[in-house]
């Protein structure tokens, strides 16, 4: 039952966010659109390259789908409505969002195309990157929390929202979230308009469609997993604890992506550069800080 | 002894994964296969950790493995003459010899396995969040100083790798 | 339950075998790093098991584990700083080229 619903949000969640992008993209708001550009999607012809890794080409768009699921697997929408609650949920976030890489390598390598090949390895670029700056932010918030388990993390900032405690990992982690998830400015995998649609240059059909839903799942979770750790996850006054998960999980999602709107995409050695040098040293930071907070004044 | 558990039928199925994934490792000729199907052997082991109810290590070797392993894969691609197997080309030698030891070492392994008494078996084991509790615990008490030395080592193995693989100087990136 | 340890140690068992096969029998110096990474998941999976069915209660036993994930971790870096300076000199990685180091 709880999978269920947790299911059915996912799906009402990533309509929602294919509405959002289509305008981000395109400029205008309509509320039909993803729905006849995915039925158009399952009718058209699914065209296969010349000499492709099959196995990768098919596994690719569905290994990138699973992990999403995965991801949401462990992000509580309400008190008890979570598909798994794990000792190490926080953790468990992280392993899922990994094979979003694999999943990405296997797609761009699988149909034997230039572009394709390129923009997944460019993505392994990207993720050096953005790594450590997914997990150092979650250790601070682990940290707070006492706790992995990212139910306790929610009920941890009963207090005062993470966003405020820690502002830096706040930032890092949704600039990471946006790597992660290959919105504009960071969208060097698919970098539309230079590698002709990157990993999705070789997709047609079915398997566009999967390709295309797995990623707002991604994105989807990568919003959720922002609001739980940072921004109090059910919290909330009035409302019922789940219209608040879903108000948030839904803003976050709709700013990450309409940030590419104003933003020029950023070159991935620039962005590799500024991780680094900058990300990491403010990532320690933040444990730091947190660390020296969480033990002078407990809250 | 009650038969058939869940767990063993868990155990047995990943742990046959594990080793097929192994194998295929080094049979197929696409290098990335090659990588990612090692891969998919790290993570049927940390499946098999998730069976033996060790969820911490289990969720780290699979999130740890998937980026090693990737890492690896983009390493094949670049030093190998023939990274998407499509030109045939023999990538082994003493295979028979390799064969072989690799057979009496599993041969040896399954001996040592097979013939000790492993005496009483523990059936019980700690909650996870107990576990990651007491693995906190006794990293930061009793086994601080290996701990520290652990992530001493990591750190002077990034720098030396930093160090031999980076260009000396200017001149010779031409 | 002792039947559930066998599984596992013949697990690890077949892993070590494997990549014993792997280490020896490559050419390519990536390809050896892959059975060694192997023979080290074969330990990896013995270390749990160990743990797991006869001393559930030494929290030390999963720190070995942590220390071995650590050093497939080292292997691995330190032998990709090899392979890019091996690269780059002599333009290969194979290690039938490589007979020069016997010294």
């Amino acid at each position: 039952m709880t999978i269920l619903i947790v299911l059915l949000s996912l799906a009402a969640g990533a309509y929602f966010l294919a509405v959002i992008e289509r305008w981000a993209v395109h400029g205008h708001l309509s509320l039909s659109g993803p729905a006849w550009a995915a039925l158009a999607l399952l009718g058209r012809e699914s065209v296969l390259a010349r000499k492709p890794d099959r196995l990768f080409f098919e596994t690719g768009p569905v290994l990138l789908l699973v992990a999403g699921l995965m991801a949401a697997a462990v992000i509580p929408l309400a008190p008890g409505l979570i598909i798994t609650d794990l000792a190490t949920g926080a953790l468990f976030l992280n392993a899922a969002l990994a094979y979003v890489l694999v999943a990405l390598i296997m797609a761009g390598w699988g149909p034997n195309g230039a572009y394709s090949m390129i923009a997944g390895w460019r993505f392994l670029g990207q993720f050096i990157a953005y790594a450590m700056l997914i997990v150092m932010p979650i250790t601070a918030v682990a940290m707070r929390a006492e706790s992995l388990s990212t139910t306790v993390i929610v009920t941890s900032q009963a207090q005062l929202w993470n966003a405020l405690y820690q502002p830096i990992g706040f930032v890092l982690f949704v600039i990471a979230a946006i790597g992660l998830a290959w919105l504009p400015p960071l969208d060097l995998p698919d970098a539309t308009g230079e590698l002709a649609g990157g990993v999705e240059a070789e997709y047609t059909g079915v398997r566009l469609a999967v390709l295309r839903l797995g990623r707002l799942v991604v994105i989807l979770a990568l919003a959720g997993a922002t609001v739980t750790f940072y921004l109090g996850g059910w919290l909330g006054p009035w409302l019922p604890p789940a219209a608040w998960s879903a108000i948030k999980t839904l803003i976050v999602a709709a700013l990450m992506l309409s940030a590419g709107r104003y933003l020029p995409r950023i070159r991935e050695e620039r962005y590799l550069a500024l991780s680094w040098k900058l990300g990491v040293s403010l990532a320690l930071a933040n444990i730091f800080l947190v660390g020296v907070i969480a033990l002078v004044v407990p809250i | 002894m009650t038969g058939m558990t869940a767990q063993m039928v868990f155990l047995a199925f990943f742990g046959v994964a594990a080793v097929w994934f192994g194998i295929v490792v080094f049979r197929t000729r696409s290098m990335v296969r090659s990588a990612l199907a090692l891969l998919f052997s790290q993570t049927a082991i940390g499946v098999m950790f998730l069976v033996m109810q060790a969820e911490f290590l289990g969720v780290l070797q699979i999130m740890m493995m998937a980026t090693e392993m990737s890492v690896m894969a983009i390493f094949m691609v670049m030093f190998m003459m023939d990274p998407g197997g499509m030109g045939e080309m023999n990538m082994t030698h003493q295979k028979r010899l390799s064969l072989w030891v690799g057979g009496i070492g599993l041969l040896a392994a399954l001996a040592v396995v097979l013939l000790p008494d492993w005496g009483l078996v523990a059936t019980s084991v700690p909650s996870a969040q107990a576990q990651a509790e007491d693995l906190g615990r006794e990293l930061l008490s009793r086994s601080m100083l290996i701990f520290q030395s652990a992530g001493l080592t990591i750190l002077t193995a990034m720098v030396a790798a930093t160090m031999v693989a980076i260009v000396p100087n200017a001149e010779q990136r031409k | 339950m002792i039947l559930e340890l066998m599984i596992a140690l013949s697990v690890g068992a077949g892993l070590f075998g494997v990549g014993l096969y792997g280490a020896l029998s490559q050419t390519n110096l990536v390809m050896i790093i892959m059975g060694v990474e192997l023979i080290l998941a074969a330990a990896l999976v013995n270390v749990v098991a160990f743990w797991r069915y006869l001393r559930p209660d030494e929290p030390a036993a999963q720190m070995f584990a942590l220390i071995i994930m650590v050093v497939m971790a080292v292997e691995m870096a330190v032998a990709f700083g090899v392979a890019i300076a091996r690269f780059r000199s002599r333009g290969s990685v194979e290690m039938e080229e490589a007979r020069e180091l016997k010294g």
